[in-house]
């Protein structure tokens, strides 16, 4: 068995089993995900991607297995701790904090903000502030890079859903990540926001090294667009491989022809 | 290409814990039969017998209450704190007929009903349906809700003034059998109220209207596109919650008396039924309502009657700690 | 819940006594509505359960004063801190709830704790209530040392305003304590952990996946919260001159979610006037004179708050004051 990640290992899933009231969701996936790759993982409806996809990233809790996020077993930790260690994810359905201003909303996913602990407004006021003046030009920067600098203070919920869409691009980039975990990034928006997206998640590949695991139904975004693929059905990956290789998987094309179309 | 290993077979312990979790009636009724084998042992059959009998009286209000609600909640997601006030008002309407106008308790019972129906209907149509259709949350409904409890209780107290006053009903009779003693008229209410609650069952379980009920409580977007006239359906569910609300009113009054909290006080243990039951699920709140007033009256053997009434609170608090889907609802993320 | 002397006549309307009476109620609920709009306004946790913090501060303070013998001075932080721990108590196993269970799971605590109080007689005095202890010929009452201060500004005051109002210092203090509770939580509000509260009330998987710990967040907003009950609780206690358990039933959070709904939510200044605007008009309308019995009269104003609810959350749910694009709750 060849192991298809080249360089240091970002994320190491082993066996991870999730089940609801009886039916198992999740039943012994794993996969490895390289630093600085762009991961798909798909497969038809039902496979368990999503399931696997919020355990990874703490939203659900595994029953069984292992995750390791850059050397760290993380399964069962609070999906916020997870996001702090690096691992930020994405919502499929666009999680644009409607009533709170663009500004705000890329100001919150600072992380090391003192002023965020209660104590520390009274203790250590100077602090705070310094902190705020940084996060502020920070997040006034990454504002200009995705063309939405314009719109900072206006409240989230007048954007439209392109917007919203690269605010929260944007807004998971303040968090600093190491491994973005995206869902179904191109879900709802027209082609030229999609290749606009696409083109920012190679550039930031490029230019920072980012890595990138995304769960996606549109097989021509995973096909041009990804390293390494990652296929599940029935809760199990059967398949990983570049995308050449995996497309001509027999398992593959089982798996979506016998099962529900994807 | 690589492929996953098969999974491992479960560790020792975890699937007694597994079939735990999938089968919470089962362990709930082993928690009852061995409470009720703890209280035989310590206070002998005849009392808890008694007990039992006496406990049926209150759990059979109970349970009229918040197989009601439950539907409103599960279908709606409704929290309706005005609920408890439709009881309030399915007393005082039953006090109208058979102290005021002199008829039979009987009259009483089904005029409260149909006026107490009436009510929710005309509280659906004129306020949620309108409510619903500008997109309001469930928090602004809730709070009207709590408007509309005090549009009701004001009412009443409008009307009939803060005394208390009695239902025409026989309070000294009782019958004795097996050696168990109930009053005349808690025993009506046993029987009328197990009556209508089994007729309940049978409609909810067989009729269609029922299984639409179902449906609209399971997910309601599904329902329409299947072509249920859930306008339709949302009313009769109305109807019936107002219905039942009215008979647990009459019912509860005829066995203490009425005044304008009767309502309110009865109100969260019968959401202690709603969310031991599953919210949504009609049978389960009537098993839990049951359940509840039995032990609450199992309570009295044990501690001071007095704190009797904690029990119905402490059940809801446990409860939502341990299960917030309740002993009947399914296991889901909440 | 005992509400001020009742008057009847024009001359009573402008009876002083009386409206200050309505002032310190609508400042006891304008300081419960504080910590609600905390919670509910900016933090999205439906806390059903301010009645029974206010019980617990108020019954603490009393059973520590006349009890354990604390001074009065020493019982009121104690207190403060029992609440606060009650309150973590209280979120750490419903805070994961969704919200409706936990608004129902706060309301039941709240009549736990009241039941508590009127049951546990050798404790809380039952039905009797607390006010004095007597041992023998001398008395100990929890609002002595709160009267000595009391009468001392009011010899201060006498030197420009011959027969001053006796509420006037506890309507000092009341207020004075909203005031500080506003630029308080207006400041809190502007920092970045009140920003995380306002994302927790949109959208708390958001925050999670931004490495927010949102759980600490909610429970600090109940600490909070709950220390505002308190210090209602021993207002509200101090104006009533005893604690008894009818005062701390759910119609007091129903009323409190009144003056928040009027006020708006998301406007801590709009909670101070919506107080003032609620109680003033509850207990003006006792002049209003019409030829139906007491009884009725209460019954009106009951039902005219319950419309009013009805119609604001109908037509106006940001109330007063509120901003309509701060609006997120109950969807």
């Amino acid at each position: 068995m060849t192991d298809p990640v080249r360089g240091e290992r970002l994320l190491d899933v082993d066996g991870v089993v999730k089940s609801f009231g009886g039916i198992r969701a999740v039943d012994g996936a794993s996969l490895r995900v390289g630093r600085g790759s762009i991961t798909a993982l798909i497969g038809p409806n039902g496979a368990g991607k999503t399931t696997l996809f919020n355990v990874l990233t703490g939203f659900q809790r595994g029953d069984r297995g292992s995750v390791r996020f850059a050397g760290e077993e993380v399964l069962g930790r609070p999906a916020y701790a997870i996001a702090r260690r690096g691992m930020v994810r994405t919502f499929q359905i666009t999680k644009a904090l409607a009533a709170m201003p663009v500004i705000d909303n890329m100001m919150l996913a600072a992380p090391e903000q003192p002023g965020e602990r209660f104590r520390n407004l009274f203790l250590r006021p100077r602090a705070v502030r310094a902190r705020e003046r940084e996060v502020r030009e920070e997040a006034v920067r990454l504002l200009e890079v995705f063309d939405l600098g314009e719109l900072a203070a206006d409240y989230a919920g007048t954007l439209s859903g392109g917007q919203r869409k690269l605010l929260e691009l944007a807004r998971a980039l303040m968090a600093r990540p190491t491994l973005l975990m995206l869902d179904e990034p191109m879900a709802g928006i027209n082609p030229s926001l999609g290749r606009r997206l696409l083109d920012h998640m190679q550039t930031l590949r490029a230019e920072q090294g980012m890595t990138f695991l995304f769960v996606e139904h549109d097989m021509e975004v995973v096909m041009n667009h990804s390293d390494t693929v990652v296929v599940m059905a029935e809760g199990r990956v059967i398949s990983v491989g570049e995308p050449q290789q995996v497309r001509e998987d027999p398992a593959v094309v089982d798996a979506y022809l016998g099962g529900a179309a994807a | 290409m690589e492929a996953s290993t098969a999974p491992a077979g479960p560790a020792p312990g975890e699937s007694l814990r597994e079939f735990a979790r999938g089968h919470p009636q089962a362990v709930a009724f082993s928690v009852i039969v061995l409470m009720v084998a703890i209280l035989v042992g310590a206070y002998g059959l005849h009392e808890v017998a008694q007990s039992t009998l006496n406990g049926l009286t209150l759990g059979v209000v109970y349970a009229l209450g918040a197989v009601g609600l439950t539907l409103v909640y599960g279908i709606l997601r409704l929290v309706n704190f005005a609920h408890g006030d439709f009881l309030t008002f399915g007393a005082y309407m039953a006090y109208l007929v058979n102290v005021t106008w002199g008829m039979p308790l009987v009259a009483g019972i089904f005029f409260a009903m149909a006026a107490t129906a009436l009510l929710g209907f005309v509280s659906e149509r004129v306020m949620w349906r309108p409510m619903r259709a500008k997109g309001a949350g469930w928090l602004h409904l809730m709070l009207m809700t709590i408007g509309l409890a005090f549009l009701i209780r004001s009412a009443v107290q409008w009307f009939w003034g803060t005394q208390i006053r009695t239902l025409d009903v026989n309070i000294t009779d009782s019958v004795s059998f097996l050696g168990l003693r109930i009053g005349q008229t808690e025993l009506v209410v046993v029987v009328v109220g197990i009556a209508v609650l089994l007729a309940v069952g049978l409609i909810v379980r067989f009729s269609l209207l029922g299984k639409q009920m179902r449906a609209l409580s399971d997910d309601m977007a599904l329902a329409e596109t299947a072509g249920i006239d859930t306008r339709r359906v949302i009313l009769y569910t109305w109807l019936f919650a107002g219905g039942l609300a009215g008979l647990a009113g009459v019912l509860s009054g005829a066995l203490t008396s009425l005044r304008p909290e009767l309502g309110f006080e009865l109100l969260l243990p019968i959401f202690a039924a709603v969310i031991l039951g599953g919210i949504g699920n009609p049978f389960g709140a009537l098993t839990a309502g049951l359940v509840l007033g039995i032990a609450t009256e199992w309570s009295t053997l044990v501690i001071e009657p007095r704190w009797k009434v904690t029990i119905g609170f402490v059940a809801l608090i446990i409860a939502l700690i341990i299960r917030p889907q309740g002993i009947f609802g399914r296991a889901k993320e909440i | 819940m005992t509400a001020p002397p009742p008057a009847f006549t024009l001359e009573a309307f402008t009876n002083l006594g009386f409206w200050s009476g309505v002032l310190v109620i609508a400042g006891i609920y304008a300081v419960v509505a504080l910590g609600l709009q905390l919670n509910v306004g900016y933090t999205g946790i439906v806390n059903f359960g301010q009645a029974g913090f206010m019980a617990v501060g108020g019954y603490s303070m009393a059973i520590l004063v006349l009890e354990a013998g604390f001074s009065f001075w020493l019982a009121l932080p104690a207190a403060i801190l029992i609440t606060m721990a009650f309150g973590v108590l209280i979120g750490l196993p419903s805070l994961r709830l969704r919200a409706d269970y936990f608004a129902i799971v706060t309301l039941a605590m709240a009549e736990v704790v009241r039941l508590v109080a009127q049951n546990a007689r050798g404790l809380t005095g039952g039905n009797k209530g607390l006010y004095c202890e007597y041992e023998g010929a001398s008395q100990t009452c929890f609002d002595d040392s709160w009267r000595s201060v009391s009468d001392s500004i009011l010899g201060f005051v006498e030197n420009f305003w011959s027969d001053p109002e006796v509420l006037l210092p506890l309507l000092l203090v009341v207020w004075a304590t909203v005031a500080i509770g506003i630029v308080f939580l207006e400041y809190v509000q502007r920092t970045p952990w009140g920003r995380v509260l306002r994302a927790v009330r949109e959208d708390e998987d958001a925050a999670r996946a931004l490495g927010k710990n949102t759980f600490l967040c909610k429970l600090q907003s109940l600490a909070i919260s709950a220390v505002l009950g308190a210090l209602a609780g021993f207002f509200l206690a101090l104006f009533l001159a005893t604690i008894h358990p009818d005062d701390y039933e759910p119609i007091v959070t129903f009323f409190a979610f009144g003056v928040l709904i009027l006020g708006g939510l998301a406007s801590y200044r709009g909670v101070a006037i919506g107080a003032i605007v609620v109680w003033t008009l509850l207990e003006g309308t006792r002049f209003v004179e019409l030829p139906i019995s007491e009884e009725k009269a209460a019954a009106l104003r009951f039902a005219i708050v319950g419309l009013v609810l009805i119609l604001l959350m109908a037509f106006r749910p940001q109330g007063l004051f509120g901003k309509r694009e701060e609006m997120v709750l109950g969807d």
